[in-house]
């Protein structure tokens, strides 16, 4: 069902919307569409040792998976889903240690009363705002204003979403902090005297559990290897380049920058960039122009649609994470060929992110890399969250799902979540860089990296990979594997609906409702934990969130806190969607049964 | 037994934040259950007879969806850059795809509606004109050849 789900287009969904409604709540965890890619939470638990710093090492393997790599030569014709395995390339190859790991499609399953509520919530707070707007409008006619003639800068509807809803509940976002972004760090507080149309701030600070900042591996805070040899270069260099590129801003920091950052992640040659954000915005107008096809994934990221736009060729998106509708978008447009004359297009490239920051979910790579090979489509795959924080020496989501790095056209990432420095970078083959230094505008016209922070890049991928003489870098890694799944399951446990894949260490915990949004935030705020909570428009109207990032720095006895003031908050403002789960002893012994 | 109900929310492919939310479950249910519960409060606040009730909710109906299917455009947030700033909320959802099945059912409600409160009034005047006018004004703009047409330039691009 789920399958046929996916294939769908939009107009036929709302078809099952009766089926759908009558379906009985889940025992534990929402039905699972791909049981045979599942690792459960239990079964994670059941493999980390004692003491936790051993990596998984799983004696019993699904026997779908262990047939899959015999699968190879052996083609299975049971569902579509299992169609593209069989046409997998022969690089998909296991991992001694770990078995396919768990890229299950979780749909996000909505209790039927909470989503009609928070339709008539949402309903309700449009209302209250255009009969504000109204009679603000009847108000201002009164009153002159100094730009008679000048044209407004905001059209009428433009800024409702802002003015009405966001500045309502403003105190919930853009906290700023006066300290480095560590597992705990101080908040400002701030007050409102106008009802939270503007907030000042105050000398008070609340020392708080940091939830919120994509601190992946510890690299935020002062590191005893890094930052040492960060001021050292601070010293040395300077804290800008004041240049180009091209002109006099290439250090010798910055190439060996590059050539470490290629070796990590596995490809020939990288080049690197000031900003994140920039490397997709000025990368991908380089790549494709007019007359080619990009296909995005449906929620990929503003820099990537920003990229895509300002490129010229003709955008197309699919459905999120689903390789069969991947399939049929890419059939429907090489069969159609360029808008108007028909022509085939000139170049096709997919766009997919390795770890989806709202979702936490990991992309289904090894599915979308055959699809793209069979069609004949460049991959580029946008490594911002994933890269450094997945896979059994942090190389991203490919070392993860057992992709060769060779089949995956252009690989981006960036420096600011797992290696606690900015910047991003573009890693390919040897000519495709030569390329890009030659036309890629932020190469040529953007100021280069800051030396110290180049520092940081090469200093933190050096203890990553052990280079520094210690085995820190593996701890970092298994720290934050474990940390991200003792804390899924016990949320999972509690009754939270949490998304993700596991091994994800971003974990969205579902809100819906609009009031929930500011009540879990003041609240978790209270007791000094700070979380991030995300509304609409980043993500779908009924679909909000409160993102927690999981850290390498976060100990046993501050998840344990977190968790607390999570399940009491959780508690008080109704997010307990599901039943929670039974104690231990009675799931031990479901599990004997089933084994 | 209800709060234990669950439906799916199968993500869709629709960019446009303004109108995803009509192809997640829930909203028809929702829409149905507005209108009920207005009626319930024109009955309780001017104690009229049910029928004018349905009148009254089904006028208040043509005036709020109008107006914000119909007449207001663009987007209520800035982050789409204004792609959508010359089309209404009805010429945006499902992505211009005209006949689909949200369109077919919002252009069944103003007709239920209207056969609710013209039987409930007993087809009489002034009532029935009104609500005559109003479902047909509805059920035109709604037209799939209505799609982008202005008539006479008005609330067309400045």
């Amino acid at each position: 069902m789920g399958l046929s789900k996916e294939n769908c287009n939009r107009s036929s969904s709302t078809t099952h919307k009766t089926t759908e409604i009558f379906d009985l709540a889940p025992k534990s965890n929402p039905p699972d569409p791909f049981p045979i890619y599942t690792r459960r939470a239990e079964d994670n638990e059941r493999d980390t040792s004692e003491n936790g710093s051993n990596p998984i090492i799983s004696l019993f393997t699904p026997p779908a998976t262990r047939s899959l790599s015999l699968s190879l030569k052996f083609f299975s014709q049971s569902g579509s889903e299992q169609r593209l395995q069989s046409s997998a390339p022969p690089a998909f190859h296991h991992h001694r240690n770990q078995t396919l790991t768990a890229v299950r499609s979780k749909m996000i399953t909505i209790p039927y009363l909470t989503a009609l509520t928070t339709y008539f919530s949402y309903g309700l707070l449009f209302v209250f705002g255009q009969l504000r707007d109204f009679f603000r409008r009847i108000i201002d006619l009164w009153s002159h204003s100094s730009l008679q003639g000048y044209a407004p800068i905001c059209l009428g509807l433009e800024d409702f979403y802002v003015r009405r809803l966001y500045l309502r509940i403003q105190d919930c976002f853009n906290r700023p902090i006066s300290s480095p972004p560590d597992a705990w760090f101080d908040v400002v507080e701030r007050v409102s005297k106008d009802n939270n149309k503007t907030l000042q701030r105050t000398k008070n600070v609340s020392r708080c559990l940091n939830l919120g900042s994509y601190n992946y591996l510890g690299f935020a805070a002062a590191d005893e290897y890094c930052t040492p040899r960060v001021i050292e270069s601070l010293k040395r260099f300077s804290p800008s380049t004041c240049s180009t590129r091209v002109d006099g801003g290439t250090t010798t920091l910055h190439t060996e920058l590059e050539e470490r950052v290629a070796s990590f992640v596995g490809k020939p040659a990288a080049v690197v960039f000031g900003m994140g954000y920039v490397t997709n915005s000025a990368i991908l107008p380089v790549l494709i122009g007019k007359g080619g096809l990009i296909i995005s994934d449906s929620l990929n990221h503003n820099s990537i649609v920003n990229g895509a736009r300002g490129s010229g060729a003709t955008v197309r998106v699919f459905q999120h994470n689903t390789p069969s509708h991947l399939e049929k978008v890419l059939r429907e447009q090489i069969a159609d060929g360029q808008p108007r004359t028909h022509r085939p297009w000139k170049k096709i490239i997919i766009v997919v992110e390795g770890i989806y920051s709202m979702e936490g979910e990991l992309c289904k790579l090894p599915e979308i890399v055959a699809v793209c090979k069979k069609y004949k489509a460049y991959v580029y795959l946008d490594e911002a969250h994933s890269i450094g924080a997945v896979g059994k020496t942090g190389r991203g989501v490919c070392e993860l799902l057992g992709v060769d790095t060779a089949e995956v056209d252009v690989m981006m990432g960036t420096f600011t979540k797992s290696f606690g420095s900015c910047g991003g970078y573009i890693a390919g083959s040897k000519e495709l860089i030569q390329y890009l230094k030659y036309t890629c505008p932020a190469h040529l016209y953007a100021t280069s990296v800051s030396p110290p922070a180049a520092q940081q890049i090469i200093s933190s991928i050096k203890v990553i990979l052990g280079e520094d003489g210690s085995s820190r870098g593996a701890q970092k890694l298994a720290g934050i594997r474990e940390n991200s799944n003792f804390f899924r399951s016990e949320l999972q446990k509690m009754g939270f609906e949490v998304l993700g894949d596991n091994d994800s260490p971003v974990m969205p915990i579902m809100l819906y409702n609009p009031s929930k949004i500011p009540a879990f935030s003041r609240e978790c705020l209270k007791r000094n934990v700070a979380v991030v909570t995300v509304a609409f428009p980043a993500t779908p109207l009924l679909l909000a969130r409160a993102r927690i990032c999981i850290s390498a720095a976060h100990t046993r006895e501050d998840l344990i806190k977190a968790l607390e003031v999570i399940s009491s908050v959780g508690d008080l403002v109704g997010v307990k969607y599901f039943p929670a789960e039974p104690n231990k002893q009675q799931l031990e012994e479901g599990r004997v049964k089933m084994e | 037994m209800i709060g234990r109900l669950y439906v799916q929310a199968v993500p869709t492919a629709d960019l446009n934040r303004n109108t995803d939310w009509f192809t997640y479950p829930g909203v028809w249910t929702t829409y149905i259950l507005i209108l009920f519960f207005c009626w319930l409060l024109v009955l309780s606040v001017f104690n009229c007879t049910p029928g004018m009730a349905w009148t009254v909710v089904n006028l208040c109906h043509f005036v709020v969806t109008y107006h914000f299917f119909h007449w207001k455009k663009g987007t209520p947030f800035a982050d789409d850059q204004g792609i959508y700033n010359g089309l209404t909320w009805w010429e945006q959802i499902d992505d211009g795809k005209q006949l689909t099945r949200n369109r077919k059912f919002l252009t069944v409600v103003p007709l239920v509606l209207y056969l609710i409160a013209s039987h409930t009034t007993d087809y009489q005047h002034p009532m029935l004109f009104f609500n005559t006018v109003a479902v047909l004004v509805l059920v035109v703009a709604k037209f799939p050849n209505m799609h982008k047409v202005r008539i006479f330039g008005i609330n067309g691009d400045q």
